[in-house]
């Protein structure tokens, strides 16, 4: 039974479906149970969390990655799966605490002011969520201040921050001094990407971080989580 | 808002403008269905409308690749007015769009400088776009002094500008205030959208063409807001993405057929069209960069595209340009033209008389017919190569791009065709920053 189900948490993982709803990328699988309803009834029987999130979930996450390199997955694929995983960890996070599961950590994440693209910023979110981190959004156009401020209520471990355009790049820097001012820089790993955005300009004011793209972000995430130099 | 709110719209709490079929068609209806685009010098002067069809260079790319090295370099102010005296002499290409963005530059000293390069180096219609408040007034200013009066400006504008919406349905604020400048300047305006499947529209072409309507037309009904009258060109720039990485595409088959349906679109309304084709995202120019560039521009000349922007020099996803594929995409171009043309069908044409005259076994070499219609009836290539293998090979069998690199090099040798002195003079000294 225990590992019936989560035989079909990690199918259902691959196939990119949150609900019964959807349609994953074999025909015929809508109405039966997805992510959610899995999730729910593993819950209610009784299996073992840790299990779901290593064997069901982390696991899947590999797999689908591998379909990607191999050019048989595309990224909306990969999206419904990371948003699979990240629906998942929702439903599990209060039960975590109890088992003895600590989160691998907690991000908070923006588009710089006077920025209005967020669709990569978003990208890296859902990412973020399928790798089993726990994403606060703080949306777009965001001004210092607020940024300053959620750091310092929410106690993020990272910070993410994104920028499309040149002209609004420059606020980051403007972000991490502020952090400083407020004795908050220590605190918060910053992490931050974008198009315009390379590792010079990262090491050129100061962040932990540069992700390339969303999956190089999470993976300098996951690099500075072990404690290594992402910039070496 | 307050401009969309006068001509009769609703905007709610979340700054969402909303309006009535009717008052929609009433404001696109006040944009005029012909504009005309002047150059310095009256032969270059296009008029779009209908279904007439012309092709220009586009950007804004930011690197130069060379092709004898296979590498790029960061393009430079030097750049883009060597680019304006190459286009200057490259007769398929009807106006030059500013294809670079000069990297030594920063964003005051910019727009000034962009379309001095251009003004100053070729006498074809010059279009571009702005990136701040300051620049364009100082452009305007310029292309006045130019003209001879702000009069004679608008009387035959040699300059035109572009603008650009947030797909889907986004007018952000300083884009907007730029696009409510523009329009009061009663300059041609731009109001092109750039929806990418799967990622800014709906993955499928017809959703992704709903969303390139709208958000063009909102630009469209801006200016017409604020400014009854004003021409302005419905544009697009929709395309697809790479599905893998999300990477912007500027050579697809889905592009060219995008375009073309947005020409439809523009006739429907009738609206004058600024169309997206012609680019390559090879990295070099191999058949990719060819086949690409040649499909996307054919697909939206044959549908009536009025100004096919981009048509030449771009590659590698619009972010660079080549010398040599100016000189390549002018002999595309000219093809493209030529096929626009048609097959022209009268008894001239059909030469039914002249069949029965010459009869079975006979041949048209010596016809009068065949010299009154030769050179005109058929494209005259500038690049294609069609000699006999011995005679390429003794002429160093060359391949395209280098063939293309030596009409480059005969072009740079030639004069280039700059302002009047007293004109230059005067701009120099009226409008500051402008690195000479």
């Amino acid at each position: 039974m225990t590992a019936q189900i989560i035989d079909l948490v990690r199918e259902n993982v691959i196939q990119g479906r949150v609900t019964r709803d959807d349609e994953g990328i074999e025909e015929g699988m809508v109405g039966q149970p997805g992510v959610t309803e899995l999730i729910e009834e593993a819950l209610d029987s009784g299996v073992n969390i840790a299990d779901i999130i290593t064997e069901g979930l982390t696991a899947s996450m590999e797999a689908v990655g591998e379909k990607y390199e191999n050019e048989e997955y595309y990224i909306p694929d990969m999206l419904a799966s990371a948003e699979a995983v990240g629906v998942a960890m929702e439903l599990l996070e209060p039960h975590l605490a109890r088992n003895g599961i600590k989160p691998k950590g907690k991000i908070l994440i923006a588009t710089v002011k006077g920025d209005l693209h967020d669709i990569g910023k978003n990208i890296v979110s859902i990412l973020l969520r399928g790798a089993g981190y726990i994403v606060k959004d703080i949306g777009h156009d965001a001004e210092p201040g607020d940024i300053v401020n959620a750091v310092r209520e929410e106690k993020p471990d990272y910070l993410g921050l994104s920028a499309l355009l040149t002209s609004t790049m420059v606020n980051m820097e403007e972000i991490i001094k502020a952090l400083k001012e407020n004795g908050l820089r220590d605190k918060v790993k910053v992490i931050i990407g974008g198009a315009p955005v390379t590792q010079e300009y990262a090491e050129s004011i100061g962040a932990d971080g540069y992700g390339a793209d969303g999956f190089h972000a999470v993976a300098v995430v996951e690099a500075l989580r072990s404690g290594k130099q992402p910039f070496s | 808002m307050a401009a969309f709110k006068a001509a009769g719209a609703s905007v709610d709490k979340e700054n969402r403008v909303r309006m009535s079929p009717g008052k929609v068609t009433d404001l696109i209806g006040k944009a005029p269905s012909e504009i005309r685009l002047c150059g310095r010098n009256g032969k270059h002067d296009i008029l779009l409308g209908g279904k007439r069809v012309y092709a220009g260079t586009g950007g804004t790319a930011l690197n130069v690749y060379e092709p004898e090295t296979g590498q790029n370099h960061p393009a430079t102010l030097e750049d883009l007015k060597k680019i304006a005296r190459l286009v200057d002499k490259l007769d398929n290409i009807h106006l030059f769009l500013l294809p670079t963005y000069p990297n030594e530059l920063s964003i005051e000293q910019v727009d000034v400088n962009r379309f001095f390069a251009g003004l100053d180096n070729t006498t074809k219609h010059i279009m571009g776009g702005v990136y701040t408040s300051e620049g364009l007034q100082q452009v305007i200013r310029m292309a006045e002094t130019v003209a001879g009066s702000a009069e004679a400006l608008r009387e035959r504008p040699i300059i035109s500008v572009i603008t650009c919406s947030i797909s889907p349905f986004v007018i952000d604020g300083e884009y907007g205030d730029m696009v409510v400048a523009a329009a009061r300047s009663g300059l041609p305006l731009v109001c092109p959208s750039e929806p990418l499947c799967g990622a800014t529209s709906p993955v499928t072409l017809a959703g992704n063409l709903v969303v390139q309507t709208v958000d063009s037309l909102m630009g469209v009904m801006l200016v017409q807001a604020v400014n009854p009258g004003m021409p302005v060109i419905f544009g697009s720039v929709a395309t697809n993405t790479d599905l893998r990485d999300y990477k912007y595409i500027a050579g697809s088959v889905e592009m060219g057929l995008l375009n073309a349906a947005g020409a439809q679109m523009s006739q429907f309304y009738k609206l004058p069209y600024y169309a997206t084709g012609g680019m390559t995202d090879s990295k070099t120019l191999d058949a990719q960069s060819g086949y690409e560039s040649a499909i996307t521009s054919l697909m939206c000349a044959l549908a009536g595209s009025n100004f096919i922007h981009d048509a030449a020099g771009l590659m590698e996803f619009a972010m660079t340009v080549c010398y040599e594929k100016y000189v390549i995409d002018n002999e595309i171009i000219g093809m493209v033209m030529r096929a626009v043309e048609g097959i022209r069908v009268d008894d001239e044409t059909l030469a039914y008389d002249l069949i029965k005259e010459i009869g079975p076994g006979g041949n048209f070499v010596t016809a009068r017919h065949t010299r009154r219609f030769m050179r005109r009836e058929h494209y005259q290539p500038a690049l294609s190569d069609r000699n006999s293998r011995e005679k390429w090979e003794a002429g160093g069998g060359k391949t395209t791009w280098e063939q293309a690199a030596g009409t480059v090099k005969a072009i740079m040798e030639t004069t280039a065709a700059k302002l009047p002195d007293t004109v230059r003079g005067r701009i120099l000294a009226e409008i500051k920053g402008i690195i000479d």
